[in-house]
């Protein structure tokens, strides 16, 4: 049987404090102290489903292990510092899932680390349709509807909202969305972005001055709140 | 030697003079003694101290008058200083009491007066000169034949050559006030035994009291002032803008010679520049044959500059041989309109034979006016030593020319006719290329007539039969002072360009030396060595460390006497040379060159001879000019490498400190990670909520208050380097009310969002972090229930974000509000780093916006974040795009 959650992270406390918060929602768990041991321990078949990943290993960096933990099949989150913008985006390119940015509250990162979970066991019984909270999005029939009520979303919107229930409660960074939505050639164009992200959460949101739903990362990107669930 | 203080404090009476603002002059003009200048003098300074101005008697000569002294019982009377000299006792003027008394106006009569020796200035006119410097008005007393400018005329028709002058410029600012008397009176009054004479001078003096001589000296004085009253009003003229009244473009021109004529040449150019109230410029034609003038002629070249100096004239050196030509040249380039020359009345053959440069410059001249001042005889040579008819060098070449003549006698049967002429010429130009052209002129002379008596028939006559041989000895002769001149041309210029050449060396291997020192000790030492053997004199390097002399650079000189002392306090405050053969305190055994650097003045160059004669010859004083400039140099240089020495410790240090503070953060961050999670973990409920609640908000403000102390740190570091990008604001309100657990119904906290606002290209974390200062503040510094309110508006190209609060307010005084560690009164209940507001700022000021603070109307503080829509650059680009 695999373990949930793949602990790396080399200050004691703080493994204790993760480990405990993990056992009190009845998470399994393995601990690693440094990337060497991350590194086997992902390696075990089945291997963990989640990684919470601490970027300041004593014997490597933590961005460099990334891939590999991706590789075996992890969703990463980063544990990272709330200042730490590149690290957090680097991080992201790398194929991280998420971050944490510390200090952390318990509950949050329990959530975060249920979402990724729920990623990785979650079935998807409906390809083109995708439930969030307080509404839905079908690809198929190409409409949305925010309780109960069908909104008219134009194209862009569409994909956008589409991309970020793609990854409920993933970070997509800004280039990343820009990609997807508008192509390669304006991965640049956060301007595009930032409008698109308004109109939408106008029609979208209850209150679009305070977002429920689409959250923004600062400097990073933005990502569907993370207590979507999937379609089942 | 002592100093002429009473408490021989040397610093004392620099500290006095240093006061800025000067004083005014006034003085009393006469044509002649015995007009009354005094008197008036007095009789004004009474009317002063009448009119309640502290009015001082420094110098006034009552010369046994007694109504002249009645007028001085009511002033305050300076007590005179006694001075020992050679067994006489002088009273002297006691400038050093009258700086410390410092009134607001004090009389120093008789501006002409020589100080006995070994008083600070040798001059009274140097003493009024730092009275008005310290900032005194001065009152004094002169007669017209005293001043400098119009000393020749007076000497002209009264055959009375006055010794002590005083230069024009002192009169250039003073008010004037001339004290007349019709001649007539005056001689009554001389009849009468009413003038003083001193003895020795007396006799000379009744020279002056013929009524026709008295006319003219109050003619000259009467237009002296007129002319100074002109200048004055023309200057006046011109700073208030009417120029037209101004003779433009008038600019004198005076070659000075070496001779004592030059300095008469020079007063005619001063009357002439003051007639036409034009700049001048004294030239200096250093030709081949003026370098080759020494000694006394040097020196009396080097008096007339500085006459030339002291009456106003720019001062100008020109290199060249052909005096006339390079003077002509000189005047274009200057635009001279008027050239004033010197000639000495010669014999026609003289200037036949050498001609003269007067002729030159008049032939030359075009478009400019040439004014030739004739000169006698005796002016014009200095008085120099008369050589020997016959010097040493002369009578080497006439053994050299012996010589030969007696080799040739022997070798005569070999050798063909017509080469005994040829190599009698070889001793010519021997003597002429190693001895001096003087030899070689004699040494022709010598070998023509040797030629003549030895060996053109008949033998040992000096009769010539063959009228060939008559050409042979004629050419022989042409031939050999033509060549003899040549050669003495050629070695007098390759001596020259020898001594530029070892000039430069000498300069070239001390700048070398010099650049490789960085010790002061060292330094001065090396100095002090080459400068004392280039210029054959004792050097020192004097500098005022901390107050105190220190000298340096030789050890035989560790002190300084008092003079000495003084002399360098007063270089090193002035920037000017002091001490012996300068102007000031020269009563001192050294001299002393200030090391003027752009940091200022550096220390000073004390350069000492234990003979009598000057310190500098006049040929050194070029190269004591470099000397000075590259010692000084060097001295700067240890300064400033001193001062990127201590910068680079105080950067180390402050990069260690930067260092071991985030090292301190990081250290302190970790725990205080583990210490929140846990706190935030525990349900806030049950018996212990109030204390899991107050470790939660305690925690947080930790980790806020190290955040802050980090931040700062990079702002001090100048790190904060924002990351642009396009940011909606919407975002970033609603991410910190999320961070500030405000963004639930039940928060304090309302906003009203204008969802319309543009992004503004900024960096959304230094944002964010200003926001949530500024958010947190509200909340803490208003009560628990009041609303904190968040606006986010647009204002043309600009977005305003406001918080505003229901708290206390600010104080009427915001100014230091963004200060570091600012705290405001009472705010230590609520606690903070007191840098929040600052970290606010300067984040907003790095985005290119600005931040304010200010009341509400009602009650309350607002904040407003207003930033620019584009960044600069950018919005520049966009300006030039349309």
């Amino acid at each position: 049987m695999h373990k949930d959650v793949l602990i790396v992270e080399d200050e004691p406390a703080i493994r204790r404090l993760l480990v405990a918060a993990l056992a009190r929602s009845a998470m399994t768990y393995v601990e690693a102290g440094n990337a060497s041991d991350a590194l086997r321990l992902a390696a075990v078949q089945p291997a963990p489903l989640v990684a919470l990943l601490d970027l300041g290993l004593p014997d490597r960096d933590g961005l460099e292990i990334i891939p590999q933990l991706v590789g075996y099949g992890l969703a990463v989150i980063v544990l990272t510092a709330r200042d730490a913008t590149d690290e957090k985006v680097t991080a992201l390119d790398l194929g991280a899932d998420d971050f944490v940015t510390k200090p952390f509250d318990s509950a949050e990162l329990l959530a975060r680390v249920r979402s990724a979970l729920r990623r990785k066991t979650g079935s998807r019984t409906h390809p083109q349709r995708r439930d969030f909270e307080g509404g839905s999005i079908d690809r198929e029939a190409h409409s949305t509807t925010i309780e109960g009520a069908t909104v008219a979303l134009t194209p862009r919107e569409f994909d956008l909202l589409w991309a970020l229930c793609e990854k409920p409660g993933r970070v997509l960074t800004h280039t990343s969305l820009l990609e997807t939505v508008w192509g390669p050639a304006h991965r640049q164009d956060v301007d595009y972005l930032r409008v698109a992200i308004r109109a939408l959460r106008k029609k979208i949101e209850a209150d679009p001055s305070r977002p429920k739903l689409i959250m923004n990362e600062p400097g990073v990107g933005y990502r569907l709140a993370g207590s979507a669930r999937m379609a089942e | 030697m002592t100093l002429p203080t009473p408490d021989n404090d040397a610093e004392h009476y620099l500290r006095l003079a240093r006061q800025e603002q000067r004083g005014r002059l006034t003085v009393y003009l006469g044509a002649a003694p015995g007009v009354g200048k005094t008197y008036r003098m007095l009789q004004d300074a009474a009317r002063r101290q009448a009119e309640g101005v502290d009015v001082v008697v420094g110098v006034a000569e009552t010369h046994g008058r007694s109504e002249t002294a009645l007028l001085l019982e009511p002033l305050d009377v300076l007590p005179r200083h006694r001075m020992n000299h050679q067994g006489h006792m002088l009273d002297e003027f006691d400038i050093d009491r009258a700086i410390e008394r410092h009134p607001a106006l004090i009389l120093v009569d008789e501006l002409a007066h020589s100080n006995a020796p070994g008083s600070r200035h040798p001059k009274r006119w140097q003493d009024v000169e730092e009275l008005l410097a310290a900032g005194i008005d001065v009152a004094t007393t002169i007669n017209i034949q005293h001043i400098e400018s119009l000393n020749d005329v007076v000497a002209g028709f009264t055959y009375v050559r006055v010794r002590e002058t005083v230069p024009d410029n002192i009169l250039d600012d003073a008010e004037l006030i001339v004290v007349d008397l019709p001649p007539d009176a005056l001689i009554e009054r001389l009849a009468a035994g009413k003038i003083y004479m001193p003895d020795t001078a007396g006799r000379a003096l009744s020279n002056f009291f013929t009524p026709n001589k008295l006319a003219a000296l109050r003619e000259l004085a009467l237009r002296f002032a007129a002319s100074s009253v002109d200048r004055r009003l023309s200057d006046q003229l011109r700073t208030t803008g009417k120029e037209s009244d101004f003779v433009a473009g008038e600019r004198l021109m005076v070659a000075v010679s070496p001779g004592k004529g030059g300095a008469q040449v020079i007063r005619h150019a001063k009357r002439m520049a003051d007639m036409f109230n034009a700049p001048w410029t004294a030239v200096v034609v250093e030709s081949g044959r003026a370098r080759a003038i020494i000694g006394a002629q040097r020196e009396q070249l080097a008096d007339n500059l500085a006459l030339a100096a002291s009456l106003g004239a720019s001062l100008m050196t020109v290199a060249a041989d052909r005096v006339g030509e390079a003077l002509v040249d000189q005047a274009r380039q200057l635009r001279a309109s008027q050239i004033v020359i010197g000639k000495s009345r010669r014999s026609r053959w003289f200037e036949w034979v050498h001609g003269s440069v007067a002729q030159a410059v008049i032939r030359k001249a075009q478009g400019v006016a040439v004014h030739v001042v004739p000169l006698t005889d005796a002016d014009e040579k200095p008085d120099k030593p008369r050589e020997a008819l016959l010097a040493r060098d002369d009578m080497i070449a006439l053994a050299i020319v012996a010589a030969m003549v007696g080799l040739l006698h022997l070798a005569q049967p070999w050798l063909p006719f017509g080469a005994i002429d040829l190599l009698l010429l070889v001793p010519v130009i021997l003597s002429a290329t190693v001895l001096r052209l003087r030899a070689g002129l004699w040494s022709a002379l010598w070998a023509a007539l040797c030629y003549n008596f030895f060996f053109i028939p008949p033998l040992h006559t000096f009769t010539i039969d063959d009228p060939q041989n008559v050409i042979t000895f004629l050419v022989l002769a042409l031939v050999a002072t033509v060549v003899g001149w040549l050669a003495g041309r050629i070695r007098r210029q390759a001596e020259t360009s020898a001594g530029v050449a070892r000039l430069n060396a000498s300069l070239a291997r001390f700048a070398g030396l010099m650049g490789g020192l960085s010790q002061k000790e060292e330094t001065a030492q090396v100095a002090c060595r080459e400068i004392g053997s280039l210029l054959d004199v004792e050097a020192i390097i004097v500098t005022i460390e901390d107050g105190d002399i220190v000298v340096r650079g030789n050890d035989a000189y560790r002190a300084l006497d008092i003079v000495g002392e003084a002399a360098v306090r007063w270089a090193l405050d002035r920037g000017v040379p002091t001490g012996r053969d300068t102007g000031t305190l020269n009563a001192s055994d050294w001299q002393f060159h200030p090391l003027k650097t752009s940091l200022g003045t550096m220390g000073a160059l004390g350069l000492a001879r234990p003979s009598q004669e000057r310190i500098i010859r006049p040929d050194d004083a070029i190269m004591l000019a470099s000397l000075v400039d590259q010692t000084a140099l060097a001295h700067e240089r240890i300064v400033l490498e001193g001062q990127a020495r201590q910068v680079d410790t105080l950067r180390e240090r402050d990069r260690l400190r930067g260092a071991l503070l985030s090292s301190i953060a990081h250290d302190l961050r970790t725990p205080l990670t583990a210490v929140i999670a846990a706190a935030e973990a525990i349900p806030v409920e049950g018996a212990f909520a109030e204390e899991v609640s107050i470790a939660r908000s305690e925690s947080r403000r930790l980790q806020r208050f190290l955040n802050d102390l980090l931040e700062a740190s990079r702002i001090e570091h100048g790190t904060i380097e924002p990351r642009w990008e396009s940011v909606d604001l919407t975002d970033i309100i609603a991410d910190v009310l999320h961070a500030l657990r405000q963004d639930h119904a039940d928060a304090r906290v309302t906003t009203r969002i204008d969802s319309d606002c543009p992004f503004v290209s900024s960096d959304a974390l230094l944002l964010r972090h200003v926001l949530i200062n500024l958010i947190d503040n509200a909340l803490k510094f208003s009560p628990a229930t009041a609303k904190v309110e968040v606006e986010l508006l647009c204002r043309g190209q600009e977005v305003v974000c406001r918080v505003s609060d229901e708290g206390p307010g600010l104080p009427t005084n915001t100014d230091s509000l963004f200060d570091r560690f600012h705290r405001l009164e009472g705010s230590d209940r609520v606690g903070g780093s007191g840098l929040g507001l600052w970290i606010a700022k300067n984040f907003t000021e790095a985005v290119g916006g600005t931040i304010t603070a200010g009341n509400r109307a009602g009650q309350g503080a607002v904040f407003e974040v207003i930033l620019p829509v584009f960044r600069k650059d950018e919005a520049e680009g966009r300006a030039a795009d349309a």
